[in-house]
């Protein structure tokens, strides 16, 4: 049985975003969430998923045309978005696999996974294969630990994983 | 008003005051460095822990606005053990490279660690690095060196807050923040140097003053900015008659806490003194000569019955312009224009967060219509010039840029030039006659600021050489020319007897000026220029 | 204990709106809405119920603190941040059934007089955010909500803002500015939230499990929740249970049973027929305790009591195999990891407890580390920080020296001298926003 239930993620190369405009449907979506505020700003957080979802990454090109188009400074919002870890301001990999790193993870085991994705993939935490398939990092605590240990990939959570779910899993991910 | 007592000190403060100003109030300096009084506060440092009575936890003096009553002490022991850790965490981290650090001598890390720190410290770790960001430059004027930052966000609130220029943010949290632009563009703002000004450490520093002097060397003046006629208020440091920099010294009512960097960065201009002595024209060179020829020869020059124009300066001081009016104008008879001239805009923020904007780059051209000279723009300039084939007299040869003029120098050349300078121009290279005059640190006088605030500028050293301050130049040139200027000896005295002369300044006294943030001239007399 | 929170627990499609109505979903909403909002406050303020987000500050109380008579919009918060570590109750509560959520945001919505809420939901949780987006729309469908709910006049917007990584926008003021688009950085209090709080305006800010409690109160009355657990500790429970147990989980029971009872009855006892070392009894942030006191009750007072807390009632169980010193490297990493980095002795402090407990666990321990960790944890918590975020890494570092002390003792006592060129420092640990910085 396949468990694996991951869609890639496409990485909008950076030449392709030297000069970002909203087009209609995004700025439909914007629009949508604005009226869910009272101001512009509130709007930031909700928006820059919006570009992340759109363009795989945010590089300093997209901050700008989100600070523009909600009426704030573009420092302010890269201050913002690096306060995050979520938020990519460099380019990923097609999956990002996260392990989670936090006591009750680490207590199921979780340390092991970490090592044994380091050898499979050949790539430390924070790193990408070269191929652009994989992005490796330790994240904390991901709100799951009594499943643990958890792997969240792109989006998606696997628990209880064991070395051998995670080599199915690695192996099933479609190209 | 309420009534609090800090450390057995019982003191009447405004209500709203925080702990921290009430304490300065009776003389007590809590530690402090993400409260700065014109920033919003944020509470983030937690140096300035306080303990006050029936309150179970320590306070932030900062963020804690006083209450009737309230028994505070910032010298118990748990107060002091708590200042104590937290001047340890933030030693914790910092370099402590003082020896190599620009901004030892006025480092509040530097300074509290020794009056309220511990001796030692627990700390074996090491420490934590910004390896790109040690020393670079932010912008033009301003240095970053992240190692040292204490990430108390004052740079950052300086550009939301006062410049409203927003291009300083903090990036990343946590134990690796730091402080940058927008995708590390360069931070590049009027008054960009602010904010190594609000830097309580090294961590940003100013370009134009890194390792030339150590501070505490540096004497300091007070005195008021010559860019423009918003008047900021600053502190000249200086020593052995060089001038080191400018900084902001606090006016609320003009300036507030900050001066714009065209301001600030004209400190160097205070150095560039080329004319020392007089200079007389023979044989077509200009050579040096003594005050008593000088005088003569300006005599010979401007014999009776010549047509002399007198072309003053807005960037004189009140009293030299009073001379030249009485004088030259009244007593001599003499026609004199004051020019001026239209700059870039300039503008500033006060203690009110009111925004002061100027588009007159001269610091006295309000003085000057108040005292009731004929003051004129470029094309009045032209025609006062171009209009006579007698002398004329610049008192100061950075008047107006038309005075560096090809055209202006071409046009009047064969008629004989006499000027007041203390760097040579296009204009006291074509002069027969040129006097030395002092620099702007090297006399005293009062500046009217284009809010018509009458401000002091004081002297920091004496005039180099042979030069003279410019109300003396124009005292000696007046008794050669044989109009008695009575006994004039210092600028207090002219001023004393400006005040009972021009309505605008009734009731000024130099006592007054340097002890009020500026006097501002009657308000019905203000509107007349 | 009959379910009352995880009553969907084992349906089939326990999620869908149908479900919900089947199981009595949204009938406590219409007595609610028929009720005078003071009411409301007042049955939930006689309940006992107590926040079940961490700080357990009682919930009718925190309501009444909003100014009815100030001309300003007010709002609720429903916190589903869900990040101190251990803690996965209002994932499991989302996931079981998310219509009892809205419903409890809907009544407390309008025992406040909002007329706005948000679900502040950390980034991680991307199928929840989905989840709760159908059940959403679902209940606007139903006129559950939006404009004149159930033709009652009453109007109200649920909105979901989705984190985007960062634990401290749990922290209530954390979360506001989050949503208002900022770093996630503690306000100064006061002005306290609900007289000051999102966009400047009065605000509730009430955990997932808080939310979903406030329905059964309404439909079966406040006599009838305080009779489950004991006074001051009243009501149902969602206990997160995880670490070295055979069967980890989320548990409904009532407050104030004991952890001897959660432990070896509910979850099984410890795994592999380990013997319990000790136990963390309210997410990572609360002091360590040891075997000794698996008989106490689980609940505030008590484990207050036992120089502990309660917090999220996230049992973390450990079994005699486990490193101290490791836990606490973890826990501080954790932790420096997630201060905002304002105060000083948060973000320095955490960092440099962090830095000598790795220290020791490399052999490099000196005698006099375990005081400078008592001293950090002296200066960067009660009041010396902004938020309890301060207190909350030094939970652990008082927890496990005062019980388990012997354990860095002895790592200690083996450790090498320092040796003379300095250790090398450790790797900037980068969130992924930054990689390398
Ligand atoms: C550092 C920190 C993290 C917190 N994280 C959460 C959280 O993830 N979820 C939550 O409901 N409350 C969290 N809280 C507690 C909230 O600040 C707040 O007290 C709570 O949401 C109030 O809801 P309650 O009264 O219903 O418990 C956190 C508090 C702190 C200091
Ligand atoms: S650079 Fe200076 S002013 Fe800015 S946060 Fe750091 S220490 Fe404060
Ligand atoms: S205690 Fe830590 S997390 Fe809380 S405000 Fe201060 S620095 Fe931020
Ligand atoms: S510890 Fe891994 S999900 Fe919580
Ligand atoms: S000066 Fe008060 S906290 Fe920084």
């Amino acid at each position: 049985m396949s468990i694996a239930h991951t869609q890639p993620l496409t990485m909008t190369p950076p030449e392709m975003l030297r000069d970002v405009h909203f087009d209609g449907e995004m700025e439909k979506k914007i629009s949508a969430l604005l009226r869910r505020y009272p101001t512009k700003q509130a709007a930031l957080l909700p928006v820059l998923w919006l570009c992340q979802e759109r363009w795989g990454w945010l590089p300093a090109s997209v901050l700008q045309a989100v600070a523009k188009r909600l009426e704030l400074s573009p420092a302010f919002v890269e201050g913002v978005t690096t306060f995050y870890t979520m938020y990519n301001t460099q380019p990923t990999g097609k999956y990002l696999v996260q392990v989670c790193t936090t006591l009750s993870c680490q207590l199921c085991g979780a340390s092991g996974l970490t090592a044994h994705l380091k050898e499979r993939l050949g790539i430390d935490s924070g790193e990408t294969t070269p191929d652009g398939r994989f992005t490796l990092l330790g994240v904390q605590c991901l709100g799951a630990c009594g499943e643990g240990p958890v792997v969240q990939i792109n989006n998606d959570y696997y628990t209880n994983v064991t070395v051998e779910m995670l080599d199915q899993i690695l192996d099933e991910l479609p190209e | 008003m309420v009534s609090v007592t800090i450390d057995g000190h019982e003191i009447q403060v405004p209500e709203g005051t925080n702990v921290l100003e009430a304490a300065k109030k009776a003389g007590i300096t809590i530690p402090h460095y993400c409260y700065h009084p014109a920033l919003s506060v944020v509470g983030q440092c937690r140096v300035c822990m306080v303990e006050i009575d029936g309150a179970p936890k320590l306070a932030t003096a900062c963020s804690t606005q006083v209450r009737d009553g309230m028994n505070i002490s910032t010298n118990s022991e748990r107060a002091t053990e708590a200042r104590q850790a937290v001047l340890e965490f933030l030693l914790a981290n910092h370099p402590l490279d003082c020896p190599v650090c620009d901004q030892a001598g006025e480092c509040y890390l530097q300074d509290y660690a020794f009056d309220f720190g511990l001796d030692t410290t627990h700390m074996v770790e090491e420490k934590r690095t910004y390896p790109e960001r040690e020393r670079r430059m932010l912008g033009p004027h301003v240095i970053q060196n992240q190692n040292r930052c204490i990430h108390c966000t004052r740079c950052i609130r300086f550009t939301r807050e006062i410049s409203e220029t927003h291009d300083l943010t903090m990036k990343a949290r946590g134990n690796h923040q730091y402080i940058d632009t927008f995708n590390g563009e360069p931070y590049d703002n009027p008054w960009s140097a602010c904010a190594a000004d609000v830097c309580p450490v090294g961590a940003l520093t100013v370009k134009e003053f890194r390792f030339r002097a150590r501070v505490w060397r540096l004497e300091e003046t007070r005195s008021i900015c010559p860019g423009c006629s918003i008047g900021c208020n600053i502190m000249i440091g200086h020593r052995n008659g060089v001038v080191y920099r400018f900084m902001p010294r606090e006016n609320a009512e003009i300036n507030g806490w900050w001066m714009c960097d065209h301001g600030r960065f004209l400190a160097e201009d205070l150095n560039a003194r080329d004319i020392d002595r007089p200079l007389i024209r023979s044989g077509g060179q200009l050579a040096p000569a003594t005050w008593s020829d000088a005088l003569e020869e300006l005599a010979r020059i401007i014999g009776a019955g010549t047509d002399a124009r007198v072309i003053a300066s807005a960037n004189l001081s009140n009293e030299a312009l009073y001379l030249a009016k009485k004088l030259f104008a009244e007593k001599l008879g003499l026609k004199m224009l004051v020019p001026v001239e239209t700059g870039p805009g300039r503008s500033i923020k006060n203690a009110h967060k009111e925004w002061i904007r100027s588009e007159d780059p001269h610091p006295n051209a309000t003085g000057a219509r108040l005292i009731g000279l004929n003051v004129g723009d470029a094309s009045r300039l032209q025609d006062f010039l171009i209009t006579s084939s007698g002398p004329v007299v610049i008192l100061d040869a950075g008047a107006h840029p038309l005075l560096a003029s090809q055209d202006i120098i071409q046009a009047i050349k064969n008629q004989p030039i006499v000027a007041m300078a203390n760097a040579h121009t296009p204009m006291t290279r074509a002069a027969d006659l040129v006097f030395p005059v002092a620099s702007w640190l090297e006399a005293e006088g009062t500046y009217t600021s284009s809010t018509g605030r009458v401000q002091l500028a004081e002297r920091g050293a004496h005039p180099s050489d042979e030069a003279k301050a410019a109300w003396d130049i124009l005292t000696l040139m007046a008794r050669a020319l044989g109009a008695d200027p009575g006994p004039v000896t210092r600028p207090q005295q002219i001023f004393e007897e400006l005040a009972a002369e021009v309505p605008a300044f009734a009731g000024m006294t130099y006592r007054r000026l340097s002890n009020e943030p500026g006097v501002p001239v009657l308000e019905e007399v203000a509107h007349v220029g | 204990m009959e379910p009352i929170l995880l009553r969907a627990e084992h349906e089939t499609n326990s999620k869908a709106l149908t479900t919900s109505l089947k199981l009595g979903g949204y009938s406590a909403l219409k007595k609610a809405l028929i009720m005078n909002p003071e009411d409301i406050r007042e049955e939930v303020k006689k309940s006992g119920l107590r926040g079940r987000g961490g700080a357990g500050f009682p919930t009718g109380v925190k309501w009444g603190f909003v100014p009815q008579d100030l001309p300003k919009p007010k709002y609720l918060i429903c916190n589903a941040d869900e990040s101190e570590p251990g803690t996965f109750k209002d994932r499991k509560l989302i996931h079981t059934d998310p219509h009892m959520l809205i419903e409890g945001i809907i009544i407390s919505s309008y025992a406040i007089n909002a007329h706005t809420a948000y679900i502040y939901i950390r980034g991680e949780f991307y199928e929840e955010v989905q989840i709760l987006e159908q059940a959403i729309a679902e209940a606007y469908k139903k006129h559950y909500l939006g404009k004149n709910i159930l033709k009652t006049g009453y109007d109200l917007d649920v909105y979901v803002h989705r984190g985007a990584g960062a634990y401290i926008c749990g922290e209530e003021t954390a979360l506001m500015e989050s949503i208002e688009g900022k770093r996630g950085q503690p306000r100064l209090k006061p002005p306290f939230p609900a007289v000051v709080g999102l966009f400047g305006c009065p605000t509730v800010i009430n955990n997932v499990e808080t939310l979903a409690c406030v329905p059964h109160i309404i439909e079966r009355g406040a006599d009838w929740f305080a009779s489950i657990g004991r006074p001051r500790n009243t009501g149902p429970k969602l206990f997160c249970v995880s670490g070295h147990v055979n069967r980890p989980g989320v548990y409904e029971l009532p407050l104030s049973v004991t952890y001897r009872e959660i432990i070896e009855k509910h979850c099984g006892g410890v795994r592999d027929g380990k013997k319990l070392k000790g136990f963390i009894p309210g997410g990572s942030s609360a002091p360590v305790l040891p075997a000794s006191a698996i008989d106490i009750k689980a609940d505030f007072d008590s484990v207050a009591e036992a120089g502990s807390m309660f917090g999220s009632g996230a049992l973390i169980v450990l079994d005699e195999t486990t490193d101290m010193v490791w836990l606490l490297e973890n826990l501080l990493t954790f932790y420096t990891h997630e201060s905002c980095g304002q105060c000083t002795p948060c973000r320095e402090g955490g960092n440099w407890a962090l830095e000598i407990v790795r220290r020791i666990r490399r052999g490099y321990g000196r005698p006099e580390d375990l005081e400078t960790l008592e001293r950090i944890s002296q200066f960067a918590s009660r009041g010396m920080t902004l938020c309890p975020l301060g207190d909350a890494f030094c939970g652990p570092i008082t927890g496990v020296l005062t019980h388990f002390r012997g354990e860095f003792e002895q790592a200690i006592a083996k450790a090498k001298p320092l040796p003379k060129k300095k250790l090398p420092a450790l790797p900037v640990r980068s969130g992924r926003g930054t990689f390398g910085m």
